[in-house]
């Protein structure tokens, strides 16, 4: 059978690196064809290719069977290849049917919207859709925006439809549901490409995987005739497995947080009375869908974003709530923030300066008058060695330059330079993928050997599990219910999604 | 399950979209830019700048030679020319490094010019009813225009910080309130008594900045070389310096890791309007001894001008100063000798910053062909 696309010696580098070195990939209509790999691994170059976003600088690409040139994402879209992209391109002050309109043009405004807005009733009848058409897409939540750009990409005609790790951004009950629109969509003729890194949606929802590695294709597998670890052997070219370690001693109180409510910018109430502690030697891990609080409660604690009221006491001291980040951060609060583009580094700054502002802000590195260049190159070359940041040129390199996961190896090895009492990790392996996640986990749990309390905030319920000696599960803005390890799965899931 | 008509997502594939093999241009983003490919690729900009520069002034009727000679030949060939580039270059290099210190926080201090007009206006308070003794009264002057302009911008910053107001729009717009304050104090109770001409009194001459001994250079080239030698220790060297980087990369980053992001903008907007009221003073006491009502024209764009051509660097700051300091005389020497409007000088400067700002994006992006894939 012709393959509906197929991707033959695919070449792609940027600025001297190769992030694509002749690869191989073919999907065909009625599969759905996962991409698996790590970050870096070349996943997403790949399908930018075939999207038309990238030009590769050698290659040849084919749909049924005849040699194509994308130039754009509109040469795809004339030769029907539409994709998710896993940050949405939509325009967030216009609706679903705005959005569609912009990427698919029609005669006139209001005949145009007429035309989407009936294609659009019939996708979202034959897939179970349940779409909001007349919000503004940037105030619909983030599995609502991504039915729009699938809805986006069926109306433009497409039969091959990539999604670029779809599940990263969704509850596992959200995640289940796509991955079974997904199912339909493959079901009723269409190609499928499923960009990810999380094997078990590859051996539940799969059809056949494609495992990438440093720029290149390892394998082409049925995933149900490969065992797990054969599967992240190709992944990682190792084998990554972690297992639980329960906390040895528990010891007195570091923080804890009373009937703490709290607003969004927009005055919404999403914090409604928080109340928890966290114990030394202890991780205590917060579970929940997102947009129940968290990242309120997150930035509560930081201390960016003040409480309306309710209390905070941290490391013995009582009520910290009124203290800026540098007070908090002075008692023994570090933090580890989800998106760490946005709180945790100044990408246009070096990887020295991103990870001696801690220190610099405590004192360490020369005197006012005279910050120390030398010293923190010097303790940055250490940290770098010992959080095992890759991709470490030199200390005066930009932090941007470096991939998520070793972007968060970098944060750690900051917030943890100053032996914290408390650690808060928000979604700390958010986007990265295996091994990166398994050097993160060890991260936390050696903090919580050494005697700090470890708040781990995550929309993962693996991640939680795995981690977590007590969770609690957060609902509508409080801690609705309390789980001690080892954790029943069923009890906290039904948690998550009770609505009393 | 619905059907596959009904779905749209199967069918007949269309006729693909078939190109000729041509190639098309690439662009990347550069992960490292050397020092040497940012020196050449700016200079490149500038000397497309000149280039246009040059067409310009000939087909406004300047002979290419007479380009060369106002530009290169007479400026640096006679210590008097040299002298009055110096001259025009340290009231611009004070503007510019005022501009510095706030773009390096994000403060966009667009009101240069109502600082150095309060600054002046300070200076000058001190001057005309004698205050202290004979031998302070300048350094008395210098601080008093340090603070009349961080007083005025006191308001502007405050209105950031506390209810966050847009500071171009209120140092903007705050410039037109010192400029009207100050043709009050030119037109009535400070209008010169011997001449009864709108500007203040001369002032003694230990009241103007003496010379330091060579050609009519006054101290204010010095005053503004240290100052620049000050800031840059400030913005590049000092713990104050490191902060403000944060600031200006990730104010959200630099608040979570606990930066003073409120004391850091506040103090520099002080310091950055206190240099402008330096500024003032430079000019009033260094230029033309005594406070007119238009010593400050221009010098907002100039500041801004210089600040960005030295990417907010205080050293080479310097060297753009001087660097305009070179357009204005020539300028004036072409307006004055070649019947060039004056506007042409300020349309000279306007081409050199856009080509240099253009330059940014070759420094950044790399540009190569490739053929066509498919």
């Amino acid at each position: 059978m012709t393959p509906a696309l197929e991707l033959s010696g695919i070449t792609k580098s940027f600025d001297g690196f190769m992030a694509l070195s002749a690869v191989d990939f073919a999907v065909s209509y009625g599969e759905v064809h996962a991409l698996l790999g790590e970050n870096g691994a070349g996943k997403s170059s790949l399908m930018n290719v075939a999207a038309g976003l990238y030009a590769p600088d050698e290659g040849h690409i084919r749909i049924d069977g005849r040699p194509v040139a994308i130039r754009g994402p509109l040469d795809a879209k004339a030769n029907s290849v539409g994709m998710v992209h896993q940050h949405f391109k939509l325009v967030r002050p216009f609706n679903a049917l705005e959005n569609i309109l912009l990427s698919d043009p029609r005669g006139s405004y209001a005949g145009g919207l007429r035309e989407i807005a009936s294609e659009v009733a019939r996708h979202c009848e034959a897939l179970g859709f349940e779409v909001d058409v007349d919000k503004p897409v940037g105030t619909l939540s983030i599995a609502e925006q991504q039915r729009i750009e699938i809805l986006k990409a069926l109306v433009g005609g497409a039969r091959i439809l990539i999604l670029d790790e779809p599940t990263a951004v969704l509850s596992d009950q959200e995640s289940d549901r796509l991955l079974k629109t997904i199912r339909s969509i493959a079901a009723q003729g269409a190609a499928v490409v499923l960009v990810t890194h999380k094997l078990g949606e590859v051996i539940a929802h799969a059809d056949r995987v494609t495992v990438m590695r440093g720029g290149k294709t390892v394998a082409t597998a049925d995933p149900r005739a490969v065992s797990v670890p054969d599967l992240t052997q190709m992944i990682v070219g190792s084998n990554v497995h972690e297992v639980p370690s329960p906390s040895q001693k528990i010891g007195e109180q570091l923080l804890t947080v009373t009937d703490l409510r709290g607003a969004r910018a927009d005055g919404h109430v999403a914090l409604t009375g928080t109340t928890f502690t966290v114990r030394a030697g202890e991780i205590y891990g917060i579970a929940g869908v997102g947009g129940n609080g968290q990242s309120e409660l997150a930035e509560i604690l930081m201390g960016v974003r003040k409480p309306l009221s309710g209390r905070i006491d941290l490391a013995g001291v009582d009520d910290v709530s009124g203290e800026g980040p540098q007070e908090r951060r002075a008692r023994g609060l570090a933090f580890i923030p989800a998106d760490r583009h946005t709180w945790g580094l100044a990408g246009a700054l070096s990887i020295a300066d991103n990870f001696a502002v801690a220190g610099v802000l405590s004192g360490k590195y020369g005197t006012p008058i005279r910050v120390d260049g030398a010293a923190i190159r010097a303790a940055t070359r250490k940290a770098v060695e010992a959080f095992d940041v890759q991709g470490v040129r030199s200390p005066g390199q930009k932090a941007a330059l470096l991939s998520g996961g070793n972007a968060q190896k970098l944060v750690i090895a900051r917030e943890f330079s100053g032996s914290p009492r408390v650690v808060l990790a928000h979604s700390p392996s958010r986007g990265l993928d295996v091994r990166a996640s398994a050097a993160v986990h060890e991260r936390l749990r050696s903090a919580r050997d050494a005697g700090a309390g470890v708040l781990l905030i995550s929309e993962d319920l693996d991640e939680i599990l795995l981690l977590a000696d007590r969770v609690g599960v957060m609902n509508r803005g409080r801690i609705a219910a309390e789980f001690f390890s080892p954790v029943d799965r069923h009890a906290v899931g039904r948690a998550l999604v009770h609505h009393g | 399950m619905a059907s596959r008509a009904d779905t749209g997502v199967s069918g007949p594939p269309p006729a693909p979209r078939q190109r000729g093999g041509f190639g098309r241009f690439n662009l990347e983003i550069r992960q490292h830019v050397s020092l040497l490919r940012q020196t050449v690729v700016l200079l490149a900009g500038l000397v497309i700048g000149l280039a246009a520069t040059a067409i310009v002034l000939i087909a406004a009727g300047v002979g290419l030679g007479a380009i060369y000679d106002e530009f290169v030949v007479s400026i640096f060939s006679s210590s008097m020319s040299v002298s009055a580039v110096l001259v025009q270059a340290a009231p611009l290099l004070v503007v510019g490094l005022s501009a510095v210190v706030a773009f390096r926080v994000r403060f966009w201090n667009i009101g240069i010019e109502g600082q150095m007009i309060f600054g002046s206006i300070f200076a000058t308070f001190i001057a005309i009813h004698d205050v202290g003794p004979e031998s302070v009264r300048l350094p008395l002057m210098f601080v008093a225009a340090a603070i009349g302009g961080m007083l005025w911008i006191v308001v502007p910053a405050l209105l950031k910080l506390r209810l966050g107001i847009n500071e171009i729009i209120s140092t903007l717009l705050l410039n037109y309130v010192a400029f009207n304050f100050l043709l009050y104090l030119l037109y009535g109770p400070w209008k010169d008594p011997k001449s009864a001409f709108p500007h203040s009194e001369q002032y003694e001459a230990f009241e103007r900045l003496p010379l330091v001994g060579w050609e009519n250079i006054t101290w204010a080239l010095p005053i503004a070389l240290i100052l620049a030698v000050a800031i840059w220790w400030l913005l590049n060297v000092s713990r104050f310096g490191f902060y403000a980087r944060f600031v200006d990369a990730n104010p959200k980053m630099a608040a979570a890791v606990g930066v003073p992001i409120v004391m850091l903008t506040l103090s520099s907007a002080l310091l950055s309007g206190a240099i402008s009221g330096v500024g003032g003073f430079v000019v009033s006491a260094g230029i033309e001894g005594r406070m007119t009502q238009s010593f400050f024209l221009g010098y907002t764009f100039s500041g801004i001008l210089i600040a960005f051509l030295a990417r907010s660097n205080a050293l080479i700051a310097i060297l753009v100063a001087v660097f305009v300091g070179v357009l204005f005389v020539a300028g004036q020497s072409l307006q004055v000798f070649y019947q060039i409007p004056g506007s042409m000088v300020q349309l000279i400067q306007a081409i050199i910053v856009i080509s240099v700002a253009a330059s940014e994006f070759f420094v950044r992006h790399r540009v190569h062909w490739v053929r066509g894939a498919g």
